[in-house]
C-alpha cells in the first residue's frame, strides 16, 4: 500500500475511534434504528437507505461538521518511530525549555502553599458547600482575603524566559553579521514574510468585502453587506463557516458562527457535564480558585467594558480546572499536566493524581480569555463548551513554549522580523532607545488582544483567528499598530515614552490596519 | 510479507574537508556516515528510518552486489534529497524520517523513491480518493488492533480527578 494511502487511512482510524466515544455516534446509532420504521426505508437497500435518510435529515452534515472539528484540531499522524514527546514538540531543546519553566512555576505554587500553610485541595464542609450553592450566581460579591496571594507568573516573567532560548545547534559566531537577530528571540524559526501573508491571508485584501470596513456607516450596505449577512445566516456547514468567517461575522450571527466553526452544539449531556464540574467545585476547594479569584479582581474586575461580567467568569473558569477532558489536548501541547499525590501516598502510583484537575495553573491575565466569549453566549454550560474549546484549540499556544507557527515564540518572532524588514528606521530607533519593540507588545500577544482593543473590535480580530486557524494574526496586528503610531513612536526618547504612546488602543480599528499593513504598504 | 530489522553498524560521521582536518576554521558542510551489515545474506532493502539533526539534504549510496561473479559497484540511490526546506531555520531539524523502496518488479535493484515526511500536510489524493471498501476493511483491522490496546490497559475513570473519593494533596512534584 502506497504511503499517502496508509497515512489516509491511519488519519480515519484515529478520527472513527475519537468519534466512536462521542454523543454523536449514540445518536446517529438511535437516529438510524428510528428511521427503521420509515416506509423509504427497504430491507433490501438497508445501507443505502438510511445513508440517504441521514443525507436529508441533516444528520450526515453534523457528522461533516464533526470531521471537520477532529481535522482542524488533532494534529496529522506523525511518524511511527516518533515518540510522544515528539508530537508534543518536536524540537529538543523546546521540549527543555517548557519542562525547567514548569519546575520554576510549580516550585512558586508550592513555596505559596508551605508559606501560607494552605492545601492544594481540600474538601469543603458541608455548611459551606451549601454557602457557595447558594451564593453561586453571584461570587463576585464575596470578597475574600486574596493580599496574601500573587499571581504564578506574570507575562513578563515568561517572556524573559523566551528571550533566553537558546538552540544549541545553532550559532552566530561572534560578529554581527545579516543572521544575527536583532531582537530579542534568538531562535531561528521559520516565520511568513509579507508575499507569504499575503497569499496566506488572501480574503483580507483590499479588492473583498470586510466586516469592519465595508460596514461602516459610510458605505452602502447594499455594496457588500447585506450579501454577506444573507449567506451567513444560511450556513450550516463547518468548513463553510469557518471560510465565510474570514470576512468577519455579523454581530447578530457571531455566536452561532462561532458555534458552528467549534463544532458545539448545547445537548442535555453537555449541560449536565458542566453541571457535574459545577458539583465539582460544591465539594472542592482548591488553591488554584484563590488564584482564578485575584486574577478576576485585578484584571476584568477593573475593565470598563467586562466588568459585568464578573460571576460569568467565575462560573466558567472554577468549572475549567475541575474537567479531566481539558487533559487530552496535552498530547499536543508542549506543556505538561502538573503532577500530585494523595496525601501519604508520595510515590504510588494508584495515587497519583494531577493538579489542578484540568492540569491548567492560570497565569495573571488568563480571565481575558473568557471575558470576550461574555457579550455572545449568556448561558453558562455554552459558554463554558466554547471557552474550553477555544483554550484547546488556540490559547493554548500563547502560554507554552513551543515551534508551531501559531505559538507564541513564533509569533514574536513574526512581529519582530516584520517590523525589523519593513520598519527598519523605526525598529533601529527604539531599540537604540532601549525600547525593544516586543516588550511592549508581548502582551498584547499572550492575552490576544483581550483588553487592549474595544470589544466589537477584537470580536472582529478572533473571527479572523477561527477563519484562519492560526494565531498569526495577532502579530501581523502587533507589527500593524506600531507602523500606524510609527510618526509618534520616532519622536520618543524613552522605553516609558514608547509605552505612553502604544498604552491605548481602544480607538484602533483593526481590519483597516491590517490591511493597509498587509496590502497597501510600499516594501 | 513481513519486514524485519536488518542489523547494521553505523560507523562515526567523517567529515569531508579539504586540507588540513585539524584546522578549526572552515567548518565542513558534509559528513559522510558509513552503514555496514556485517554479517547478513544479501536483502532486499525495504525502509530506512532516521532521526534528522540538522541535516539540510541527504544524498546515499549503495555498494551493490549483482552476482557472484561481477565485482561490486557502488550506485547512487537518492541524491540531495532535501530535508530541511530552509536549512537557517529549524523547519525539518529534528524530525522522523522514512525512506523508502518503490514497488517495481520489472527493475532487479530496488528503485528508491524519496517521500515526504508526513509532518506538515501530505499531499494526498495525487489519485484519486482511495477505494472505500479497502480501507474500511483497513480501518476495521486498525480498531480491532486499537481495541486490543486498549483492553490491555487498565481504563481511566471518565471525568473523575480524585481517587475513591479523596483528592487531599500534599505538594506538587517535580519529576
Amino acid at each position: 500500500m502506497l504511503q499517502e494511502e496508509s497515512d489516509l487511512s491511519l488519519i480515519i482510524a484515529q478520527i472513527v475511534q475519537k468519534l466512536k466515544g462521542s454523543n454523536l455516534y449514540s445518536q446517529l446509532e438511535r437516529q438510524a434504528w428510528a428511521s427503521l420504521q420509515r416506509p423509504e426505508i427497504k430491507l433490501e437497500s438497508l445501507k443505502e437507505d438510511i445513508k440517504e435518510f441521514f443525507k436529508i435529515s441533516g444528520w450526515e452534515k453534523k457528522l461533516q461538521n464533526a470531521v471537520y472539528s477532529e481535522l482542524s484540531v488533532f494534529p496529522l499522524p506523525s511518524h511511527p518511530a516518533a515518540p510522544p514527546e515528539h508530537l508534543k514538540e518536536p524540537l529538543v531543546y523546546m521540549r527543555k525549555a517548557q519542562g525547567s519553566w514548569e519546575k520554576r512555576i510549580l516550585k512558586s505554587l508550592n513555596s505559596m502553599c508551605t508559606e501560607l500553610s494552605i492545601p492544594l485541595a481540600r474538601k469543603r464542609p458541608v455548611g459551606e458547600q451549601k454557602e457557595l450553592l447558594n451564593k453561586w450566581n453571584e461570587m463576585g460579591t464575596d470578597e475574600p482575603d486574596l493580599s496574601l496571594f500573587r499571581p504564578v507568573y506574570a507575562p513578563k516573567d515568561f517572556l524573559e524566559v523566551l528571550i533566553n532560548l537558546r538552540n544549541p545547534n545553532y550559532e552566530n559566531g561572534d560578529s554581527l553579521s545579516f543572521r544575527t537577530h536583532l531582537g530579542l528571540i534568538q531562535v531561528p524559526l521559520k516565520v511568513k514574510d509579507i508575499p507569504e501573508l499575503k497569499e496566506c491571508f488572501v480574503e483580507l485584501g483590499l479588492n473583498i468585502g470586510q466586516l469592519g470596513i465595508d460596514d461602516s456607516t459610510q458605505v452602502p450596505p447594499e455594496l457588500f453587506e447585506n450579501e454577506h449577512v444573507r449567506i451567513g445566516q444560511k450556513e450550516q456547514d463547518s468548513a463553510a463557516a469557518q471560510q465565510y468567517i474570514r470576512q468577519g461575522s455579523p454581530t447578530a450571527l457571531r455566536a452561532e458562527l462561532w458555534a458552528l466553526i467549534l463544532n458545539i452544539s448545547s445537548q442535555p449531556e453537555d449541560v449536565l457535564y458542566y453541571e457535574q464540574l459545577k458539583t465539582n467545585v460544591i465539594q472542592h476547594d482548591l488553591l488554584v480558585d484563590s488564584l482564578i479569584y485575584k486574577d478576576v479582581k485585578l484584571t476584568a474586575s477593573n475593565d470598563d467594558y467586562y466588568f459585568v461580567f464578573e460571576d460569568y467568569l467565575y462560573q466558567v473558569l472554577l468549572c475549567f480546572s475541575r474537567d479531566t477532558s481539558v487533559l487530552s489536548h496535552f498530547a499536543f501541547n508542549s506543556a505538561s499536566p502538573p503532577k500530585s499525590y494523595i496525601r501519604g501516598k508520595l510515590g504510588l502510583e494508584e495515587y497519583a493524581v494531577f493538579y489542578p484537575p484540568n492540569g491548567v495553573i492560570p497565569f495573571h491575565g488568563f480571565s481575558m480569555y473568557v471575558a470576550p466569549l461574555c457579550f455572545l453566549y449568556h448561558e453558562p454550560s455554552k459558554l463554558y463548551q466554547i471557552f474550553r474549546e477555544m483554550y484547546v484549540r488556540f490559547f493554548f499556544r500563547l502560554h507554552s513554549i513551543s515551534s508551531h507557527p501559531s505559538g507564541i515564540v513564533s509569533l514574536c518572532l513574526l512581529f519582530e522580523t516584520l517590523l525589523q524588514t519593513y520598519l527598519p528606521q523605526l525598529f533601529y530607533h527604539l531599540r537604540e532607545i532601549g525600547a525593544q519593540p516586543l516588550r511592549i507588545s508581548f502582551k498584547w500577544m499572550v492575552r490576544a488582544f483581550s483588553g487592549y482593543l474595544a470589544t466589537d473590535q477584537l470580536l472582529l480580530l478572533w473571527d479572523r483567528i477561527l477563519g484562519y486557524n492560526s494565531l498569526e494574526i495577532l502579530a501581523v496586528l502587533a507589527a500593524a499598530v506600531f507602523a500606524f503610531r510609527a510618526v509618534n513612536l520616532m519622536e520618543v526618547t524613552s522605553l516609558a515614552a514608547a509605552e505612553a504612546v502604544l498604552a491605548d488602543l481602544s480607538t484602533l480599528k483593526v481590519m483597516p490596519l491590517l490591511q493597509i499593513f498587509l496590502f497597501a504598504t510600499v516594501t | 510479507m513481513s519486514r524485519v530489522l536488518v542489523p547494521c553498524h553505523v560507523k562515526g560521521s567523517v567529515a569531508l574537508q579539504v586540507g588540513d582536518v585539524r584546522t578549526s576554521q572552515g567548518r565542513p558542510g558534509v559528513l559522510v556516515i558509513d552503514v555496514t551489515f556485517p554479517s547478513v545474506a544479501p536483502f532486499e532493502l525495504q525502509e530506512i528510518t532516521f532521526k534528522n539533526y540538522y541535516t539540510a539534504f541527504l544524498s546515499i549510496r549503495v555498494r551493490q552486489y549483482t552476482s557472484a561473479h561481477t565485482p561490486a559497484k557502488w550506485v547512487t540511490c537518492l541524491r540531495d534529497y532535501c530535508l530541511m526546506p530552509d536549512p537557517h531555520s529549524e523547519e525539518g531539524a529534528q524530525e522522523y524520517v522514512s525512506l523508502f523502496k518503490h514497488q517495481s518488479p520489472s527493475v532487479t535493484f530496488p528503485k528508491w523513491l524519496s517521500h515526504p515526511v508526513p509532518c506538515e500536510q501530505p499531499a494526498l489524493l495525487r489519485e484519486g480518493l482511495p477505494d472505500p471498501s479497502r480501507v474500511s476493511s483497513e480501518v476495521q483491522q486498525m480498531w480491532a488492533l486499537t481495541e486490543m490496546i486498549r483492553a490491555s490497559h487498565t481504563s481511566a475513570r471518565i471525568g473523575r480527578f480524585d481517587v475513591d473519593g479523596c483528592y487531599d494533596l500534599n505538594l506538587l512534584s517535580y519529576t
